[in-house]
């Protein structure tokens, strides 16, 4: 297990280091002086001095090599550079608000599980059945329904017309603890909408092709029971696909929680990256995207670390 | 089938193109000019002029809403054209010349893959600015990958195929092979991957353009028209209902026309019915009461067994009756197909869901003494039995053995089903020594994986004798095995059978040599119905019908001078020839034996044959 554990730490770790060159070439090697696209807003032509001075200071005048180790030495010391709008260390402002935006992919995480898993199960277990046939829709349509859309119907019905809640914003917990998750509800109900018929069908799928397997019906040669047959021979095998499709849609909302952080004006990382894109502000985009990435590899790291722990097979893969 | 998926294809399809149609004829529409500001009358409701009302530059909303159809469309439409284009190039050419061609196509594509799919377009964005071509650019990127892993994981298996190996025996160029031979055959999940892409794409455009980074205005697109509908949804909620609406049917109906074109293409992936131990049909007519003079341990009565089938339901099992002493052990021998596992799982009421027993009896004489028919056994009382007074061994012990659980645990569950509390660990461990697993102490605590084969399936017989059983089913026990290995199951299930004294045992096999091995009788069956029944000695040394002759001449270690197959194939069940069922293959076949089919005739006492030539066979 330990050694397993290992190997796949360092591919997770090799992985971080392409991304982050991957980045850095992404940025550096596409046609047009970041310098000059930075300082021609709305098509004029900027000073060539003004140009020459962000350049110095960007240190785009180094060759290509020197900026890279320098990036990279950076990197390991955590140091991604210095906003190019206000000269505030980006690193900062990252590690202000990633946490914001894990509570938020976490806790839409733990909710479609919650109910994902549970249903999924119930219309496997009546497949065909009218439950089923009426949760398959409702997953069809939720599925369908793009992230924004719910997101600002949910203001639209429950702030606007119910006034049950309020349209949105952040308190941080220690100030409120209760307001503070009665605002994060909300946002990650409406990721949850979509995600949670995600997981829902692929656990029905899942259960639906265990259930067909061989050791289903020896286990019920064996007499035991219909529900020990679910508890220890269908949901735990069931769950691999099911951990697979969460983890790696919690890692695309890494990124994808920008929709959401908008409609909600949540101040997580995703807000910061569109403000960063707005302002074109390359070392900001740089290393926001570094860190949503590096977050995704590590996510896969868990996933497999969690596949050993449900399938002992994996273990001596 | 494939007429059902059709039919179910039509409506979304025909929607589909609908909105298409409008999407496309748009300009030539009466409509308001979309862009036209009527600042004195913004947010007015609906009227003559304005069906949905105006929006907040006083703007028609219908107008906007038909006109941001054809943008996300034709912005989704390109993007997805441009990336299945490159996608499939890409995937075919990497799965087909495999390689470094692969590693420079597939797998860098893949790297897209690593990136969360918004965040990758924000990237771009920033790169290229906002605007309709950074948007076909990005979105193309985003999706290429996916139809590259399509294609290529197509490629890969048609590439096999005879006829493309064939074109390229014949020295056909390369590029017509990929072209004209590989394309058309993975065309059909390109276009389900088509239609899948088509509603990413436009849940991507609108959720960039409603975050301001997608279409610029005032070009009407939907995400814009949401984002510019929120500042104002106290006054005017309709205004964000209308594109909201837009968007998510729009979505819907390309869902569902992409799930209904999978099931059209791909009628195996459809959903299947019920699991089958939540169900057990006993929709059978009462049969006779079975009597207390029933002698024996199981007796099987004009077993029938019938599974839907294209034309009509059809008999997979006919009339099929044997009967079984306690402490014997009878053989059912067949080929695939004859329905010996069938009959074997409808003595355990076991049957897959699709198969259903129609006629017959199946009465057993439990442990209590009292005999029960099990074809109509409640499910409640049936799992009673299972485990304790019938046990079954099955064909592959790596499939029948869960391998997420612990091999201890899922022999103990044998003992604890049957309300064995106490001391199971310690009946486990001496229940695997019995079965011969060295070490047992260790191994009950092994996951089946790290056993061999041989032992996987010496711990399914520990289970299944853990609680004495009055009968022992055993399906195939040893197909799966080496044939050193199979020696020595059998040779346990001999000595289990000498240690339990009164436990019958049905095998189910096709291998005849392990017959004689094990059995005391053997019922030889083919195409669902029993064609001879005797004493395995008898059977041997004088076959009273054609196919067991046929089977014991096709015998490896057979005393045959020379090896013979039998010519031909079990028939289908749905084109069973209409007199006896192996005429077609016997060498003995005259007229009447296509004409009449034959019945099983006693020819002595314990010896049956369904053969109409029989004498001339002694």
């Amino acid at each position: 297990m330990l050694a397993y554990a290992a190997r796949r730490l360092a591919v997770s770790v090799a992985l971080v280091w392409v991304v982050a060159s991957l980045v850095f070439l992404v940025i550096h090697l596409i046609p047009g002086d970041p310098a000059e696209l930075l300082l021609s807003q709305g098509g004029i032509a900027p000073d060539p001095a003004a140009v020459e001075e962000l350049r110095e200071r960007l240190g785009l005048n180094q060759p290509l090599w020197t900026q890279y180790v320098a990036y990279m030495g950076g990197l390991l010391k955590g140091d991604f550079g210095l906003s190019l709008q206000d000269e505030h260390p980006i690193a900062d402002e990252i590690a202000l608000r990633l946490p914001r935006t894990l509570e938020l992919v976490g806790m839409a995480g733990a909710i479609s599980v919650a109910f994902g898993v549970p249903l999924g199960m119930v219309a496997a277990l009546r497949a065909g059945g009218p439950l089923d046939r009426a949760l398959s829709a409702w997953a069809s349509f939720a599925l369908s329904v793009p992230v924004f859309v719910v997101g600002t119907l949910a203001i639209l019905v429950l702030a606007q017309e119910l006034r049950l809640v309020s349209a949105g914003g952040y308190v941080p917990f220690a100030r409120d603890p209760v307001r503070h998750v009665a605002l994060l509800l909300v946002p990650a109900g409406t990721i949850a909408f979509g995600l949670g018929a995600v997981v829902f069908r692929v656990m029905r799928s899942s259960v639906l092709e265990v259930l067909e397997r061989e050791h289903v019906r020896a286990a019920q040669a064996r007499g035991v029971s219909p529900a020990a047959i679910i508890r220890r021979h269908v949901v735990r095998n069931a769950l691999t696909p099911v951990v697979t499709v969460v983890a790696l849609h919690l890692g695309t909302l890494l990124g994808g929680t920008v929709l959401v952080e908008f409609v909600f004006n949540w101040p997580g990382l995703s807000g910061y990256l569109v403000r960063a894109v707005e302002a074109r502000d390359y070392p900001e985009v740089m290393g926001i995207v570094l860190v949503i990435s590096s977050l995704f590899v590590l996510l896969n790291f868990v996933v497999d670390m969690l596949y050993a722990v449900i399938d002992p097979r994996v273990r001596h893969g | 089938m494939r007429r059902i998926g059709l039919r179910a294809l039509a409506v979304p399809g025909l929607i589909s193109l609908a909105i298409l149609l409008v999407a496309v004829a748009v300009p030539l529409l009466p409509l308001a000019d979309p862009v036209r500001q009527d600042v004195a009358n913004r947010l007015a409701g609906p009227s003559a002029a304005h069906w949905l009302g105006q929006d907040e530059y006083g703007r028609d909303v219908l107008s906007r809403i038909l006109w941001g159809a054809r943008v996300s469309l034709s912005v989704a439409f390109a993007a997805t054209a441009v990336a299945a284009v490159i996608g499939t190039l890409l995937g075919i050419l990497g799965g087909y010349f495999r390689g470094v061609v692969e590693l420079a196509t597939v797998r860098v594509a893949e790297i897209v893959l690593c990136f969360p799919p918004l965040l990758l377009a924000l990237l771009v964005v920033t790169l290229l600015g906002p605007g309709a071509g950074t948007l076909i650019f990005s979105l193309s990127i985003l999706f290429a990958p996916g139809f590259a892993r399509v294609a290529y994981g197509e490629t890969l298996s048609a590439r096999a195929l005879d006829y493309v190996t064939a074109q390229e025996a014949l020295g056909a160029p390369t590029g017509r092979i990929l072209v004209r031979t590989l394309l058309p055959n993975i065309a059909a999940p390109l276009i389900v991957q088509f239609s899948l892409t088509v509603a990413s794409a436009m849940v991507l455009e609108s959720g960039l353009s409603f975050l301001g980074l997608g279409v610029v205005p005032p070009s009407p697109s939907w995400g814009l028209m949401i984002r510019g509908a929120r500042a104002t949804m106290e006054q005017a909620p309709l205004l964000l209902a209308w594109p909201c609406l837009a968007l998510t049917l729009t979505v819907l109906l390309l869902n569902l026309l992409c799930d209904r074109l999978r099931d059209a293409l791909d009628p195996r992936g459809r959903a299947a019915g019920r699991p089958g131990f939540l169900r057990r049909v006993l929709a059978l007519p009462a049969a006779a009461a079975p009597g207390a003079s029933v002698p024996g341990l199981l007796a099987v009565e004009g077993l029938t067994l019938q599974v839907p089938g294209p034309a009509g339901p059809v008999q997979v099992v006919r009339d099929v009756g044997f009967s079984l002493a306690p402490g014997e052990t009878l053989a059912i021998v067949g080929e695939s197909g004859s329905g010996k596992t069938l009959t074997g799982l409808a003595i355990m009421g076991l049957l897959p869901p699709a198969v259903t027993p129609v006629a017959g009896r199946i009465l057993f004489t439990g442990r209590d003494g009292s005999v029960r028919d099990l074809l109509r056994l409640p499910e409640r009382e049936m799992r009673r039995l299972r485990g304790r007074d019938l046990s079954m061994i099955f064909q592959d012990p790596s499939s029948s053995l869960n391998p997420l659980v612990r091999i201890g645990v899922q022999v103990a569950e044998s003992l604890r089903a049957h309300g064995v509390a106490e001391g199971v660990k310690g009946r486990v461990v001496a229940l695997l020594r019995q079965v011969g697993l060295p070490d047992p102490e260790r191994q009950a605590m092994a996951y089946p994986h790290e056993v061999s084969g041989g032992q996987r399936q010496r711990v399914m017989i520990a289970a299944a004798i853990a609680n004495h059983p009055r009968l022992l089913l055993a399906d195939e026990p040893t197909t799966a095995l080496d044939v050193t290995v199979q020696a020595q199951i059998l040779a346990l299930l001999a000595a289990l059978k000498r240690a339990e004294g009164v436990m019958g045992m049905v095998f189910v096999t096709h291998n005849l040599a392990v017959v004689a091995d094990i059995a005391d009788r053997a019922v030889v069956m083919y195409a669902g119905e029993v064609v001879e029944e005797g004493p395995v000695a008898e059977l041997f040394a004088a076959p009273r019908h054609p196919y067991t002759a046929a089977l014991i001449a096709s015998m490896p270690e057979g005393e045959a001078d020379r090896l013979t197959a039998i010519p031909g194939a079990v028939p289908q069940p749905w084109a069973m020839p209409a007199g006896c069922r192996f005429a077609p293959r016997c060498a003995m076949a005259m007229e009447a034996c296509g004409a009449t089919s034959p019945a099983l005739a006693e020819i002595a006492p314990g010896r049956a044959t369904r053969c109409l030539r029989w004498k001339e066979m002694a």
